[in-house]
């Protein structure tokens, strides 16, 4: 019955959020605002249905008996519920009503707030339509079978039980910078008061973002056994085209807020962030990509899909249309100040979204001409994959993370580039010396001695800029420095981190793959590997070849277990890796098959990744900085709520002699 | 006597050998990472278990030492499997029209931004005073 009930709440649900829409447009806010919460109350219960059900193991519903099993742990049977098409849309409408009711609960009131709840009331009742009627995960079977189907084994990791909710935290937490933006429309206000009330949801959508795509990389890296952490697969780049653009947002959002400026650019991304998540939806979820990720194969689902998105997408730009010319420009300002900055940094950030977009949906595009036999097939079958993507990412990476510095140091308005350039002398150096050490050592790779150059140059610069805002203060002022000013930082340093490391592993990691049979040994990178045999092991829902590698380095040995898990329910197998690590690095041996004809030889890869955690752990700090800066703002709104707002930002008299690096000749 | 040679035997060769000079051994790995694997299809000939990754990856360094340019190599696999194998798109014909885009559509945006800024430049700007430990303030 418990089904039914879950059923029956997710139109009630629907019901709600249709009151929600109608009373938020028309201003009763009050109103409104209870339906929000009521919307989110009934769809965290229908979802709760549904992961009793996956707990209890219902076979008789369909969702349950074709995705778990019985001897599955009870994480994975949890995570089961959305670990498919259909209870990943109803976490999909969860997490949207969480957004409204969170609005509704904590926003100051006012018409931004009843217009941004009435349109989030509109997303939230066409995400419910598409569940109910197109993918419904309640649906019951006349006849269950005794056991279910299972989960994909690939996807029975921990990172990846997670990875859904976060990235949909990310995805769906756009809908209300959406929302935002449309209400903002609709009011006629955008303003540096509606920049305010923004960034902090674009802040949270944005960081939320980054860890699920960096839980989907470390995923890929540990479960798939090739040791690769970014393929520029489809599917990941529908996921980063988003982030690209929110992250021009969180920039563009700052001048909006602090300057009144760039406020039609700005509100224009708000919409495009949450445009990108839909069409990022629809490549995953339609199947029109042939992708290890496509595991939801159904070409209605996808046409629904792309129409939703043509109706969000169009009345977005239909009230951009009507309200951007009577959009306010904000105060003038020269070419070189933190504004111009930000503007060559939304302009390079937009770019890269851009050929992220061109270069994925392009191949789906040729293919589907030539299936037209519109095009030869010859033409149709182009790929595009890492070379273009690298070589065409690498000089706007470049450029962003050399303003980067700057923007920090550069005052608003007008700034002086010789000052400034003079006082981040020390970093260029640094940077160079790096960049000349690292090439060295690496064998004269120019994307090597790149990567480390801006990497270098940007975690330098942001540093300098962190000791000159401590100023005369030292030390003391420099810990106290407030937390925007640390939030922001430490993301800008992750950034430079993250960079590093991609091109120091792109560029050194080595690896290759040995024969063995029991008693033989490899040795690679200073490692010495003796393989002492293979058993056989029972998991709970798997078995496991598992191999006994002894790994010898500076004279101390420890035993290495990579298995090979071979689960029965789904026919399918996984590689489960042993990874050492050690401070430059990741020594990775993952087991592979058998000889076919030979007995008892194994072939054995191993690879060392170096820098690899430089990589997850830049961009752990990216949303760390975010939600620092996003707590900042929370704070600071805690105390009062008449604080002053839409003033020019004036300095304490204190402080008027210490602005920007070359503030003033 | 028979110790080393034991030895010698335990020793197990990996099945490729990476090429002794470092600069051909990297200039096959980067084409290793261009081309899709034939037999798993989202995987690059670098990273597949498979045994025709593998061949693939001797066929890459044998034509590596005997000389051949990196777009020679290239060309061997799309003549041979198609332009599907090659994750570098093809850099002639409308080729050139998805590689020069992005750096068109940044001067695009540079000329813009230039002509509305630079042209309008005021003349008498201050930067503004602010508070050198306030953040984005």
């Amino acid at each position: 019955m418990i089904i039914e009930l879950g059923h029956l709440l997710a139109f009630l649900a629907l019901g709600a959020a249709a009151g929600q829409s109608f009373l938020g447009l028309t201003r009763n806010g009050e109103a409104a605002r209870r339906l929000a919460v009521a919307t989110a109350m009934f769809t965290a219960l229908s979802m709760l249905t549904l992961i009793i059900s996956f707990v209890r193991l219902d076979f008789s519903v369909a969702l349950v008996a074709a995705h778990s099993h019985s001897q599955k742990p009870l994480l994975y049977k949890i995570a089961g519920a959305w670990g498919n098409h259909e209870g990943s849309m109803l976490l999909w409408c969860l997490i949207m009503s969480a957004y409204g009711a969170l609005a509704a609960l904590f926003m100051r009131e006012g018409k931004l707030r009843d217009r941004a709840l009435g349109v989030q009331g509109l997303l939230t009742v066409g995400s419910f339509l598409y569940l109910l009627f197109v993918s419904s995960p309640f649906m019951r079977l006349i006849d269950p079978p005794f056991d279910g189907a299972g989960l994909n084994p690939l996807l029975q990791d921990p990172a990846v039980a997670l990875h859904p909710p976060f990235l949909y935290m990310g995805y769906v937490g756009m809908s209300f910078v959406f929302s935002m933006a449309a209400a903002g429309l609709i009011n006629g206000e955008i303003d540096r008061e509606w920049a305010r009330r923004t960034r902090p949801w674009a802040l949270g959508a944005w960081s939320f973002l980054t860890i699920g795509i960096a839980l989907g990389a470390i995923w890929a890296y540990y479960e798939l056994g090739w040791g690769g952490w970014w393929f520029w697969d489809p599917v990941e780049n529908a996921s980063f085209m988003p982030w690209l653009v929110a992250a021009a947002l969180v920039h563009s959002l700052i001048v909006t807020e602090k300057r009144g400026g760039m406020a039609s650019w700005t509100v224009f991304l708000a919409v495009l962030a949450f445009c990108l998540s839909l069409l990022g939806t629809f490549l995953v979820r339609s199947g029109v990509l042939t992708s290890v990720h496509a595991f939801a194969v159904d070409p209605a689902r996808g046409t629904i899909l792309l129409i939703g998105l043509g109706i969000a997408g169009g009345a977005a730009l239909a009230l951009f249309a009507w309200r951007a010319p009577t959009l306010k420009a904000g105060p003038e300002f020269d070419p070189v100040s933190r504004e111009g900055a930000l503007v060559l940094n939304n302009l390079f950030l937009s770019v890269s979204s851009a050929l992220v977009l061109v270069g994925t949906v392009t191949p789906m595009v040729l293919q589907w001409l030539g299936e037209a036999k519109m095009i030869s097939p010859e033409a149709a079958s182009m790929s595009i994959g890492e070379p273009y993507f690298q070589l065409t990412l690498a000089p706007m990476v470049a450029f962003l993370l050399l303003f980067m510095p700057l923007a920090q140091a550069a005052p608003w308005r007008k700034a002086e580039v010789g000052p400034l350039m003079k006082w981040l002398l020390p970093s260029a150096v640094v940077a160079i010396l790096a960049a000349i050490g690292a090439m060295a050592l690496g064998g004269w790779g120019v994307f090597l001695g790149y990567g480390v150059l801006v990497g270098v140059w940007a975690i330098f610069g942001v540093g300098q800029d962190l000791v000159r805002r401590a100023g005369a203060g030292g030390f003391k002022r420099f810990i106290k420095l407030p937390l925007t000013v640390w939030g922001m930082a430490i993301a800008h340093m992750g950034m430079g981190l993250f960079v590093i490391g991609a091109t120091v592993e792109t560029a050194a990691r080595t690896e290759q793959t040995f024969p063995l049979s029991p008693g033989q040994s490899a040795e690679m990178s200073g490692w010495k590997f003796e393989f002492q045999g293979v058993t056989l092991v029972d998991g709970p829902n798997y078995v496991a070849t598992r191999a006994d590698i002894l790994a010898t380095h500076d004279g101390r040995t420890e035993l290495l277990q990579p298995e090979q898990r071979s689960y029965p329910v789904s026919e399918m197998g996984t590689t489960e890796v042993a990874i050492r690590k050690t401070l430059g690095g990741d020594m990775y041996v993952a087991l592979g098959d058998q000889l076919r004809d030979q007995a008892n030889v194994w072939r054995l890869r191993i690879a060392h990744h170096p820098l690899i955690d430089w990589v997850f752990g830049g961009a752990g700090l990216i949303a760390l900085g975010g939600f620092m800066s996003l707590a900042a703002r929370l704070r600071r709104r805690a105390p009062t709520n008449a604080e002053t707002t839409a003033t020019e930002p004036v300095a304490s008299s204190a402080d008027k002699t210490g602005a920007g690096v070359g503030a003033s000749a | 006597m028979i110790g080393p040679i034991i030895a010698l035997l335990l020793q197990a060769q990996p099945l490729e050998q990476p090429l002794p000079d470092p600069n051909q051994e990297a200039r096959a790995q980067s084409l290793m990472r261009e081309l899709r694997c034939m037999v798993c299809e989202n995987e690059p000939v670098s990273q597949s278990t498979a045994d025709m990754a593998i061949d693939a990856r001797r066929m890459i360094r044998k034509q590596v030492v005997e000389g051949a340019s990196d777009s020679q190599v290239r060309d061997f696999f799309v003549t041979r499997y198609g332009q599907y194998v090659a994750f570098r798109p093809p850099t002639d014909g409308w080729g050139l029209l998805l590689w020069g885009f992005p750096f068109a559509l940044i001067a695009g945006g540079l000329v813009l931004i230039g002509v509305k800024l630079v042209r309008n430049r005021p003349k008498a700007l201050e930067p503004v005073p602010d508070d050198r430990s306030g953040g984005d303030a």
